[in-house]
């Protein structure tokens, strides 16, 4: 097992490596600082001086790759490449264009992010298994069809309304809470309370009709007929045999997201103003801020491949079948 | 009294009846087996009895009586009390209907637990034989082999004490000892209880081990009703008489099998007469105009055909002479084949050790000769086949063609016939072009498009069909389609990979006639691949027996068939069950085939050997020279 | 005129050839028309492939471009507008042209907001086009709505009758529930079309936005942005799926590894980073190149399909896994160890054996990204991060809308028009998607 672990995360570290020169190139090959520098100045009448004055502020203004001029090991050192992609490994992000350090930035970020996708998750979960488990029990039924022609219309509405929707019912037309806003402590669950119903009802559509859809596949399966043939209820089938051998294509298709939980949720936390690590990322976005959008996806690849080995690791605690080499 | 009465049941689904009015009892303690083809409903009706009908199907009409109780009747939640109650059922996937995820124990508790049945689930275990069980019930099913699962599942149907025990297939995919194993388990224990068994099977031979009265059923009905003497003696319907013609064995050799023509009907035909009119080689006009009624032939023995007295006996069969032994230079000569598959671990995927899947086969075949390799499931045979092509790369060995060394272009002389009919066919292909393939690929001179259908005409099928596509064919075809793909490049030599073993026994018979007609017309050699004894009696003129990677005995098909010297070849032959032998004495081997990665030490049956001495865990025998031909690696052939 | 092809238009249209010729081709593909004839078969796919082909109608309206060309001056040469134009403009003229100042609720005859007038204080001014016609007898309004509103009923019950009379001459499968539900919807569509023909031609239906547009047409143009990424995506990312996933099952080896590190890579990015990232440096490359774009539809074109590429890049991922799978298995088969005993070449076998038999996934993957790429170019474009700001499309409108949600009393028609537009175009297409993956997934549970 353990060897296992570290076999894995041996693995992870040419991802990450490929991740890395991916945004690298992405950045500073395809388009040279000159050209960022441009553009964030306005693409007109922009003086060398002030470009080159742009590149200083940002270190963008060393050699790409190695520095003929430093001395030793400096010429490998004092290169965009190791300054910008190099020392992330050593989650150094450097400095945010309004000077914030990056790196204390997300610190402080990923718990309100946190404080928001979690809920939502356990809750979108939980709502969305359950559902699923009704529609199978009756399966077949008028219950069951309405039920899934209702879970495609819901997937058919953009989140961008669900959350328009709700902000303007809840918090315009009824008063209830906040439209928007933050607060550490015990007040914050005003402030979550919306934006958490708001995701769950979002995802909760296709999950469910994808849940179901497990469901129904297994029970198809020839372990439930000789359930059955032992004379158990319809419901302890379910509830006995088929939870748990579906919960684990779900499960483990849901583990590799917990990470990625700290990475929040872009359009809630902007709209409802909620100071996670979705809307530093969406204001990174929007002022075009380079360090920010590389650091989040340097954090995002490393919490993804987390999320592929807890997956793994998951499997072991649920499949009696999988045991880890 | 009857514990079981069953009176004109049907079971509907959209495509038509599957089951379709079958009356039948069952007295307590009686074993009752419904025997029939695939398609002919009789997983169906064991299905309705448990109420257990897929959600696409329903019970149509008819009564089930168990004991006092009218089956078809009572409520759901009473019926529950019933399921694995009063009665138990067991299917015919031991590896697919165990839950994967919860242990065998906690299975078989569930159903004690439901029916407050007496014991505990270890003893149920130790019941049906699972060594061991004080561990085993803690285990999970993956890590239990076929023959153990079966065994669990037993043991889970008699966790409720039933009266009624339906066994669906219980033994179909298992192998040939150990479904000896499970059968004997199965019979010792409803001695025991006092069970009564509804047992169903396609395999004559699993019938006539285990029934007292056999039900055989044709396109959704019962045809034949018999005890299992007087069936056994002189089956009285056409169709039954037509099974048992259909059987190959040494009886037959040489001859031709008889064979049903055609197909079971399918769903949606509306009959007016006679079910089998259409397939029938004695059939009078008046079969097709009114269903003909049951006739009581005494002794319990009731047959649903106008024409019973005609002949009531099993039809004799020719038995033509072998020609005489040709030695013919070998066609095909393996010497020390082997492939093993590398077992990697650790963090660098380091290899650790190798799966033997074979390990130093050698064997020789001359022209127009059948050799049968014979063995169960995982001891190499078909690995050994596809090594022999390249479809697979060997890792040490020589393959020598018509004399010459090959590496992977003998692709003209040898090709090779799969098992499975539905695989073997690109269902985005028409026939035609499936045919054209290899004539294609290898450039054989000549019009493609009328030797396809000179090809088809060949495997029994008709030139125009080169234009349908696969889906449109029945299984039989379907390796007919096959095998004429096969000889499009007129190869000299066919690997044969169980080309018979998906098929329904009359569908076999037509391939086997095919395939000896082939032989004799175009002086074919076969590499016949087959667990079934009955088939390699019948074609093949010498056989190879495997066991884990290596063989273990060969020679010709009388040496090894008549005088088995190896233990393994003995047990092998003594557990296919068979239709004439009663009371026969039989070697039941005791547990399961061991893993190719890891073979025991010295002769690799001797763990499983009744015979076996201290010597044979020393070192693997060399091969003893019995004959010409008969060789068998076992210290004790020399000896005897 | 002068004809402009777009890129794209060149894309949508070599798109709508491959499915005729696909179509075509699955006639005498007795598997394909099996499956085809099973999602003929039901009702809820026929009515939302009704839908559907009405929305493609606007869509390809709407990519067919030209440049219509300038009263002449003298005997110069034909000078061109520098607007491109597609065929739905023009015929949409009267509505893209009528635009107001700013913005009016649906069928309004007054601005939404009160401005101060020469010289009589502060009220809402009169719209320069929505209900002009009635002149100064705005009592009229309500009686002319319901003449139009009627008119437009009879309109769309006099076009669908002569359809309705076709299908039951030719006997086209008349009376099944599939031919039923085909000209139900078009009955409601039709009964639907009719009344907003008529009442658009004196009023903005749907209301105008804040620089005046008829919000009516610029729902309709945002269907072409829509069906474009939905579609093209796919198109875009298909080969490299094929070709990797087919590669990694059936070659194996370091090719499977070196695929299957590619895939890891990039799936280990979050998709809505990596799609920011590249459209980032997109509009960079973009900005800093005026000069290879004649006009800024063009330049608008290109970030589209530099959108689609992005998209496509970064999902093309899921699809190779699956079909890498699908080969491992397929690779097995014994009708593919029969053509190596034939020494028939990789090559060959991929393409004959491997290739037909993972064409219904590929089919299912089609159908089924289409609806979720829609719903992804809403939120990119909200983002910042979707299509060119000056593109129309549902995204640009919600982000535009979202803006004046504070708005005492609501500003709620554009919202209203882009839901009801983009929920029609996606609950048609997740329905018609399910039926199409019912007919062709073998193991699909039903």
């Amino acid at each position: 097992m353990l060897a296992y672990i570290i076999r894995r995360l041996l693995y992870a570290l040419p991802i990450l490596i490929g991740v890395n020169l991916i945004t690298f190139a992405l950045f500073f090959v395809v388009n040279s600082p000159d050209d960022m520098a441009r553009m964030q100045l306005g693409v007109k009448r922009v003086t060398p001086e002030a470009i080159e004055k742009w590149k200083a502020e940002r270190g963008y203004d060393r050699p790409l790759l190695w520095n003929a001029q430093a001395p030793g090991v400096a010429a490998a050192t004092e290169t965009i490449f190791f300054q910008k992609s190099v020392k992330m490994f050593a989650f150094d992000f450097g400095r945010a264009d309004d000077g914030r350090d990056i790196a204390r930035e997300i610190a402080t970020r990923m718990a309100p992010s946190l404080a928001v996708a979690l809920p939502v998750f356990a809750l979108g979960l939980f709502a969305a298994v359950t559902f699923a488990l009704l529609l199978v029990y009756f399966r077949a039924s008028y219950l069951d069809f309405w039920g899934v022609v209702f879970c495609v219309a819901m997937m058919s509405v953009s989140g961008l309304f669900y959350i328009i929707g709700g902000q303007w019912l809840v918090s315009k037309v009824w008063h209830l809470v906040p439209i928007s806003g933050y607060a550490g402590g015990a007040d914050a669950a005003k402030f979550l309370v919306l934006p958490v119903i708001i995701s769950v009802i979002g995802g909760i559509g296709s999950s469910t009709r994808w849940y179901r859809t497990l469901f129904l596949e297994e029970i198809t399966k020839d372990y439930v007929r000789t359930a059955r043939a032992k004379g158990l209820s319809e419901r302890a089938v379910l509830f006995g045999h088929v939870l748990r051998n579906a919960l684990i294509p779900i499960l483990t298709g849901v583990v590799v997201l917990i990470p990625l939980l700290f990475m929040g949720s872009l359009l809630i936390e902007s709209f409802f103003g909620i100071p996670g690590l979705g809307s530093y990322t969406i204001d990174a976005i929007n002022a075009q801020d380079f360090a920010v959008v590389r650091a989040m996806v340097f954090i995002g690849s490393l919490l993804y491949i987390v999320g592929l080995l807890l997956t793994d690791i998951s499997y072991t605690l649920v499949d009696p079948r999988v045991r880890l080499q | 009294m009857s514990l079981l009465s069953v009176r004109d049941l049907s079971v509907s689904i959209a495509a038509g009846k599957p089951v379709d009015g079958v009356s039948f009892d069952i007295a307590p303690g009686a074993t009752f087996a419904l025997l029939g083809e695939s398609g002919c409903g009789k997983s169906m009706t064991a299905l309705a009895l448990m109420r257990l009908l897929p959600e696409t199907a329903r019970i149509a009409g008819g009564s089930v009586r168990f004991g006092d109780t009218e089956l078809t009747q009572v409520p759901e939640r009473a019926m529950r009390g019933l399921r694995g109650g009063g009665m138990a059922m067991i299917f015919q996937e031991p590896g697919t209907s165990l839950n994967p995820v919860m242990t065998v124990g906690r299975q078989i508790e569930e159903a004690i637990e439901l029916h407050g049945g007496k014991g505990k689930a270890v003893e149920l275990l130790d019941a049906v034989g699972i060594p061991d069980a004080a561990r085993r019930v803690r285990e999970y099913p993956f890590q239990l082999s076929g023959g153990m699962k079966q065994r669990a599942m037993i043991a889970m149907a008699l966790a409720g004490d039933p009266q009624l025990l339906i066994a669906d297939e219980p033994t179909t995919a298992l192998d040939v000892t150990i479904q000896a194993q499970v059968l004997d388990v199965l019979r010792d224990l409803q001695r025991e209880r006092g069970m009564a068994m509804l047992l169903i099977s396609h395999d004559l031979g699993v019938v006539a081990r285990m029934a007292d009265h056999v039900g055989v059923m044709y396109a959704g009905q019962l045809v034949e009703v018999a005890p299992r003497e007087g069936f056994f003696s002189a089956p009285a319907h056409p169709y039954s008489r037509a099974l048992f013609a259909a059987l190959p064995d040494a009886a037959r050799r040489g001859g031709e099998l008889a064979s049903i023509p055609g197909s079971v009907p399918p769903l949606a035909t509306r009959f007016s007469g006679c079910r089998f009119a259409e397939r029938c080689a004695e059939v009078l006009p008046a079969c097709r105009e009114a269903p003909p009624a049951w006739r009581d032939l005494g002794e319990g023995q009731r047959v649903r055909c106008i024409r019973v007295e005609a002949e009531k006996s099993a039809p004799a069969t020719r038995r033509a002479e072998e020609g005489a032994l040709a030695a013919a230079e070998p066609l095909l000569t393996v010497a020390d084949l082997a492939v093993h598959f590398p077992i990697r671990r650790g963090i660098l995927q380091r290899t650790v050790g190798h799966v033997r899947a074979v390990d130093g086969v050698s064997l020789d075949l001359p022209a127009g000769r059948t050799l049968a390799l014979v063995g169960e499931s995982g001891c190499g045979k078909t690995t050994a086949g596809k090594a022999l092509l390249h479809l697979i790369p060997p890792t040490a060995g020589s393959v020598r063609f018509a004399g010459r060394a090959i590496a992977d272009l003998a692709a003209r002389d040898m090709q090779m016939v799969f098992q499975d009919p539905y695989g073997s066919l690109n269902p985005r292909l028409r026939i035609g072009e499936i045919i054209a393939e290899g004539m294609r690929a290898l450039a054989v001179p000549g019009d493609h498009g009328a030797r396809i259908g000179e090809l088809l005409v060949q495997v029994g099928l008709a030139a125009e069909m080169a234009g349908r596509w696969p889906h449109e064919f029945s299984g039989g075809q379907r390796q007919r389609i096959a095998i004429a793909r096969a000889l499009a490049v007129n190869p000299k030599l066919l690997v044969l990979d169980e080309p018979t073993s998906a098929l329904d026994v009359s569908v076999q018979a037509q391939i086997l006639n095919l395939l000896r007609e082939l032989q004799a017309r175009l002086g074919l050699a076969y590499l016949f691949i087959t667990h079934n004894i009955a088939v390699v009696d019948y074609i093949a003129h010498e056989v190879a027996v495997m066991y884990l990677g290596r063989i273990v005995e060969r020679g010709q098909v009388q040496e090894v068939l008549r005088a088995p010297r190896h233990p393994y070849t003995q047990a092998l032959l003594s557990a296919v069950p068979r239709v004439d032998a009663q009371g026969q004495e039989r070697l039941v081997l005791q547990g399961d085939m061991p893993s190719p990665a890891n073979p025991p030490t010295g002769c690799h049956f001797h763990p499983r050997c009744p015979r076996a001495t201290a010597e044979c865990a020393a070192s693997y025998p060399q091969e003893t020279r019995l004959s010409a031909t008969h060789g068998v690696r076992c210290v004790l052939a020399g000896a005897a | 005129m002068k004809i402009v092809p777009l890129w794209s238009d060149a894309l949508l249209i070599l798109l709508l050839a491959l499915v005729v010729a696909g179509a075509w081709w699955s006639r005498k593909q007795a598997h394909l028309k099996d499956a085809w004839r099973k999602v003929g078969a039901s009702g809820t796919a026929m009515a939302a492939a009704t839908v559907l082909a009405a929305f493609v109608v606007v869509g390809v309206l709407d990519s067919l471009h030209y440049r219509p060309a300038l009263p002449a001056k003298g005997d110069g040469p034909v000078q061109y507008s520098n607007e491109v134009l597609s065929v739905l403009d023009a015929l949409l003229l009267p509505l893209k042209s009528r635009s107001e100042k700013t913005y009016s609720a649906p069928l309004a005859t007054h601005l939404f907001a009160k401005e101060s007038l020469d010289g009589e204080g502060r009220d809402f001014p009169r719209l320069k086009h929505g209900g002009v016609h009635l002149g100064q007898d705005l009592a009229a309004q309500d009686g002319d709505i319901a003449m139009r509103v009627l008119t437009g009923l009879g309109l769309g019950v006099a076009l669908w009758l002569p359809l309705w009379f076709w299908v039951r001459k030719r006997k086209i499968g008349a009376g099944d529930t599939a031919m039923g539900s085909v000209l139900g919807t078009a009955f409601v569509m039709l009964l639907v079309a009719g009344p907003v023909a008529l009442l658009s031609a004196g009023y903005h239906v749907l209301g105008t936005d804040k620089v005046g547009q008829d919000v009516l047409y610029l729902t309709l143009k945002s269907i072409r942005t829509g069906l474009l990424i939905g579609t093209l995506t796919t198109l875009i990312m298909l080969p490299a799926a094929v070709l990797l996933g087919i590669l990694a099952g059936y070659v194996g080896g370091w090719v499977d590894d070196l695929i299957q590190y590619l895939y890891t890579v990039l799936n280990s990015i979050p998709g809505v980073l990596l799609i920011a990232a590249a459209v980032l440096m997109m509009q960079v490359i973009i900005d800093t190149h005026p000069e290879w774009f004649a006009t800024s539809a063009e330049r608008a074109d290109a970030r589209l399909l530099a959108l689609c590429l992005i998209l496509g890049v970064t999902s093309w991922t899921g699809l190779a896994r699956l079909l890498r799978g699908e080969t491992l298995k397929l690779r097995e088969m014994d009708y593919v160890q029969a053509a190596r005993a034939f020494g028939v070449g990789r090559l060959a076998i991929m393409l004959r054996h491997i290739l037909p038999n993972l064409m219904h996934i590929v089919l299912i993957a089609l159908v089924m990204d289409f609806s979720g790429l829609v719903l992804a170019e809403a939120v990119l474009s909200y983002v910042g991060i979707g299509v060119d700001p000056n593109t129309i499309s549902f995204g640009t409108m919600i982000n535009a809308a979202r803006m004046e949600l504070a708005r005492e009393p609501m500003v709620w028609w554009s919202l209203a028009a882009a839901f009801a537009f983009m929920f029609a175009l996606v609950l048609a297409a997740n329905l018609f998607a399910d039926a199409v993956r019912d007919a062709f997934d073998p193991r699909a549970v039903k």
